[in-house]
């Protein structure tokens, strides 16, 4: 075991006692090719079997592990221990409800998720007999990056409009409405659109770019939402031209 | 000590079953990391929305005949005005290079069959607008033609 | 009211684009000469004489230019400051903050309008 120590000063939070989260103090000998993660699996595996943290893949694919280290949302399978001095904070990702130490609250962003119906949309079902859909790899690479999101929820720790608008849809779930946008095969614009200009407006999006700073793969949220400011846009102005069948 | 966030962001539509801790704001903001630039990107609205009314001002006394235009620009030559249009000026520096800076990936892949230039050339072409235009604006207002 | 913003939101949100693209690019001349250059004594003052401002003000070009640099800003200083207010907890008064706002910047284009009509 190395020799090395770092302090973790972790947020805790137990609804059954206490009023308030409050923070514990761990000395955790770390490793120096040791993610944030590990010593938090450390702390949990060693020290403190009460830690609740939510973590799966270790490898930057699920999306689990998002905490705020040190004050900022970061993805702690992949952010490296060597970033931190010796002291460093973990608390939970930010702007979202607290269920428990740093497992937070997710089905609010499942539900922003679903509002934006993230499936290719077709005016009418395609018979089997039709064969598969064709895509070209230049109609793919439209889309490909925004559908990369691993709903790891770093950005909506970020946005500062999450914070304060509870109806914003937010970065990922615009991201992901937009794709389906992009997608050669889907025919939902206008239903999406709609959905863009409703409650959860695009437009609340005010510039931050926060969103794609901390994405960590690099889906640039931030170019999606404010493309589909310019779609809900063009999409408005032509409802006053071309008419619009009246939902059943 | 990080700023509370509203108190229903990022809530459920069905509660959960346990009582949570209300959503917090993350620490940075609003002075700190990223933040800060952002906050002051949203402050320079004030100062638009100022020298849009002050300009506006200029132009109703330039309608009003040459002695009010005497006593507007009397007015402009005082150092709080003058201090005003400098952080103005400082501001619309500020706004246009950080626009200018996401305009670019804010392009639609395509505009019906047509693919914007590449980001490179965007942001040419916006750098070389403004210079230009605030360069010709520059020289005609002050009295280099017309 | 919260229904009838968000009806308008892209009309505004075009507005703020322009307020921000066309106002920031319109505004950088005004403010070197109008605002610093002749106010500083770095550019002679007889180059906004009454004469010489009223003739390039009042002819076509002129007047969009001077319309453009004063509406044009008022939209996104209104939305900016609106997003400002969200940004520190507004989101409960943010229908009354946004009326407001844009009302004022919707008047001051109206009489924006007719300054330069009136030139």
């Amino acid at each position: 075991m190395s020799d090395q120590k770092k302090t973790f000063v972790v947020t805790r939070f137990d609804p059954d006692k206490d009023d308030a989260p409050r923070q514990d103090t761990y000395e955790v000998p770390v490793e120096p090719q040791w993610k944030v993660l590990d010593a938090l699996n450390y702390i949990k595996d060693e020290i403190d079997g009460t830690l609740s943290h939510r973590w799966s893949c270790r490898m930057a694919v699920c999306g689990s592990c998002g905490m705020m280290v040190n004050g900022v949302p970061s993805l702690t399978c992949k952010d490296p221990l060597s970033n931190y001095g010796d002291r460093v904070e973990v608390a939970p990702l930010a702007n979202f409800p607290v269920v428990r130490d740093l497992v937070v609250e997710l089905d609010g962003f499942m539900n922003k998720l679903e509002s934006v119906k993230p499936w290719v949309l077709t005016a009418k079902q395609r018979a089997v007999e039709e064969g598969t859909y064709r895509q070209s790899p230049a109609e793919l690479e439209q889309f490909r990056h925004f559908s990369m999101c691993i709903n790891c929820m770093l950005c909506y720790s970020a946005c500062p409009v999450v914070a304060n608008e509870p109806e914003f849809l937010g970065p990922a779930a615009i991201a992901l409405g937009h794709r389906y946008n992009l997608d050669s095969r889907d025919e939902g614009n206008r239903e999406r659109n709609e959905i863009f200009r409703g409650e959860g407006t695009v437009f609340s999006c005010s510039y931050a770019n926060e969103c794609s700073e901390v994405c960590p793969k690099h889906v640039d949220p931030a170019a999606a939402v404010n493309q589909a400011k310019f779609g809900a846009v063009i999409d408005w102005a032509t409802s006053f031209v071309v008419p619009r069948r009246e939902k059943e | 000590m990080a700023r509370a966030a509203h108190p229903e962001a990022m809530k459920p539509r069905t509660p959960g079953r346990t009582r949570t801790a209300p959503p917090l704001m993350p620490d940075e903001f609003p002075t700190r990391g990223r933040y800060l630039p952002y906050v002051l990107f949203d402050a320079t609205g004030l100062v638009y929305m100022l020298v849009g009314l002050a300009a506006l001002r200029v132009v109703w006394d330039l309608g009003s005949g040459p002695e009010a235009w005497g006593v507007v620009q009397e007015q402009l030559r005082h150092p709080l005005y003058v201090a005003f249009h400098g952080i103005s000026l400082v501001s619309v520096i500020f706004v246009g290079v950080r626009f200018f800076r996401l305009f670019p990936k804010a392009q639609p892949p395509k505009i019906g069959p047509i693919a914007p230039p590449p980001e490179p050339v965007i942001t040419a072409m916006l750098y070389a607008t403004w210079i230009g235009v605030a360069g010709v604006m520059t020289v005609i207002l002050a009295g280099g033609i017309f | 009211m919260k229904q009838l913003l968000l009806r308008i939101e892209p009309m505004i949100w075009l507005l703020f684009g322009q307020g921000i693209l066309l106002g920031t690019i319109l505004l950088t001349g005004w403010l070197l000469v109008v605002g610093l250059g002749v106010p500083l004594g770095i550019v002679p003052a007889e180059a906004l004489s009454y004469e010489r401002a009223h003739a390039l003000g009042s002819n076509v070009v002129g007047r969009l230019v001077l319309l453009g640099l004063c509406a044009l800003p008022l939209w996104k200083g209104a939305h900016h400051m609106r997003s400002l207010s969200i940004d520190f907890g507004g989101a409960s008064r943010d229908a009354l903050v946004a009326t407001v706002l844009y009302a004022i910047a919707a008047a001051g284009s109206a009489v924006a309008v007719i300054a330069v009509v009136r030139l």
